[in-house]
């Protein structure tokens, strides 16, 4: 047995149902582009928090404290001799010499990223082997080698060939044998990368012998890193040093959707919904207006009038936010987010697969939810109220 | 059949799909666990700092470890001509001196 305010509130849910049914088109058009843009804002946040909880997995392991030159404000390559200064700073377990830099491939207008280093002085570098597809790293011995990310094999449309070359500065070729491929697991970090001996590096930059891009330092103990890190500001005050923690807080806010442009946006598109509807609704058609009055004739108050119109906003509202954000997860799980990767990848003619699990969290729905639903509601059953509390026969006369 | 009835059968048609969908998630949550694994030991191997995102510029290549005047000098008078620059947002203040 059905309580019998329950039952009125059924018979109320009926007729509204009835009612948004008679004016289908509107309402469905309503609720269509009321989810669409919902969609868009879900495919967004979904896609920046599953990047920036990958960035906070995958970017634990980096390197404790980086140090760069700094020239006339910019970064330039650093002296060997630097290690030799350091060695002096009690608590510094590890400098590795880093060279990496990018090469633009001028046929194919891609960007690469060249890293050379000594991997096996590396943490975990005697395991690098797994993150392969085939192959191995280039030994130490073995000069012109190199392993390759997936998609500068597909760019250079290599196939089965294991050489290419690659344009030294002064125009001359120096050629490689592909060693490697980075497994397909390793995309979302190895894409555009070629991994190679420090030399080769060399040779292909004309650096010289005495100079790295950057140096690589671990600490005896993990919870000296900001101290140390300071200690080498200090003594070398021409270098700019970078912690672990400040890399790992450079993901936590580049992609974030709430300071972006594109969020930007996405919030317009939105309010420019909630006007629209506020708009619609302020200026109920004559038709409205007369079923309003008919239904307050007939007996109807004015709090049962405001819960049709509160159920009939609670129902578009509702679905296209179910609607929408369940699109979304269809969108960046299956569909690699599509439609927002080229605002991700801009130019980028290496587009690295999103393989990434949506990032679906109760704060931010609420959030989505409260700039959505809760305006619409507010733009449609205020007026409603307005026009339910005019005089009925002055309504349908 | 009331209106009502038919809204329940398709409100538990959207529970179904989304229930569907988060045991999905469950399930790509775990295997992209052991993606992770091996991105790690690729991290700490290489002493990689940043996600292969997009390649365009190398502000927006390696964020995290890039020359902070570097949109600024890709171009004259231009301070952001590329795309992805403008819909990321700007590094935080990395150095620590």
């Amino acid at each position: 047995m059905i309580p019998k305010g329950l039952e009125k509130q059924f018979n109320i849910l009926d007729f509204s149902l009835s009612s948004l049914w008679r004016r289908k088109l509107k309402n469905l058009g309503i609720m269509l582009v009321f989810a669409v843009v919902i969609f868009l804002l879900g495919s967004f946040q979904m896609l920046t928090g599953a990047l920036t909880n990958s960035a906070e997995a995958v970017l634990e392991n980096t390197p404790e404290i980086t140090i760069q030159k700094m020239s006339a404000g910019r970064q330039e390559a650093i002296p060997l001799d630097y290690i030799e200064k350091l060695q002096s700073l009690y608590g510094i377990r590890e400098i590795i010499p880093r060279i990496w830099g990018y090469y633009f491939d001028g046929s194919n207008l891609a960007n690469y990223t060249i890293l050379a280093l000594d991997s096996d002085a590396m943490p975990s570098g005697n395991k690098l082997n797994v993150t392969l597809a085939h192959g191995h790293f280039p030994k130490k011995t073995e000069a012109g080698t190199v392993v390759i990310g997936r998609s500068v094999h597909d760019i250079l449309e290599l196939g089965e060939r294991r050489i290419f070359s690659l344009f030294r500065p002064d125009l001359s070729l120096k050629s490689f044998t592909v060693v490697g491929l980075f497994s397909q697991q390793t995309d979302l970090l190895t894409n555009d990368l070629l991994v190679m001996n420090l030399d080769d590096a060399r040779d292909l930059f004309s650096l010289p012998p005495s100079v790295v891009t950057d140096l690589c330092v671990y600490v005896a103990n993990p919870a000296e890193i900001e101290t140390i890190a300071k200690k080498i500001a200090l003594l070398l005050p021409d270098t700019r040093v970078l912690t672990k923690t400040q890399i790992q807080k450079t993901y936590q806010v580049v992609f974030s959707w709430r300071s972006g442009f594109a969020s930007i946006c996405l919030l317009t598109a939105l309010v420019a919904f909630a006007i629209l509807a506020w708009d619609k609704a302020s200026g109920l058609s004559p038709e409205e207006k007369r079923e309003i009055g008919i239904l307050k004739i007939l007996g109807w108050e004015t709090g049962d009038i405001l819960a049709v119109r509160f159920w009939e906003s609670t129902l578009v509202s509702a679905f296209a936010f179910i609607i929408g954000c369940t699109a979304a997860y269809f969108h960046v799980a299956f569909f690699d987010a599509t439609l927002l990767r080229p605002i991700m990848v801009g130019w980028s003619v290496i587009h690295p697969p999103f393989k990434l699990l949506p990032s679906v969290t109760l704060a931010d729905f609420l959030l989505i939810f409260t700039f959505s639903v809760l305006p619409y509601l507010g733009a449609t059953v205020i007026p409603a109220w307005r026009c339910s509390t005019v005089p009925p026969d002055s309504v349908i006369r | 059949m009331r209106p009502s009835h038919i809204l329940l059968i398709f409100l538990l048609l959207l529970v179904v799909i989304d229930a569907t969908l988060y045991l999905h998630a469950r399930r790509l949550a775990l295997d992209l666990k052991d993606d992770q694994a091996i991105q790690a030991i690729a991290v700490a191997g290489l002493g990689i700092t940043d996600l292969c995102v997009a390649t365009e510029a190398r502000y927006t290549r390696h964020p995290a470890v890039t020359d902070p005047m570097a949109p600024f000098m890709d171009h004259p008078g231009a301070i952001e001509h590329f795309p992805t620059g403008s819909f990321w947002n700007a590094p935080i203040k990395t150095n620590s001196r």
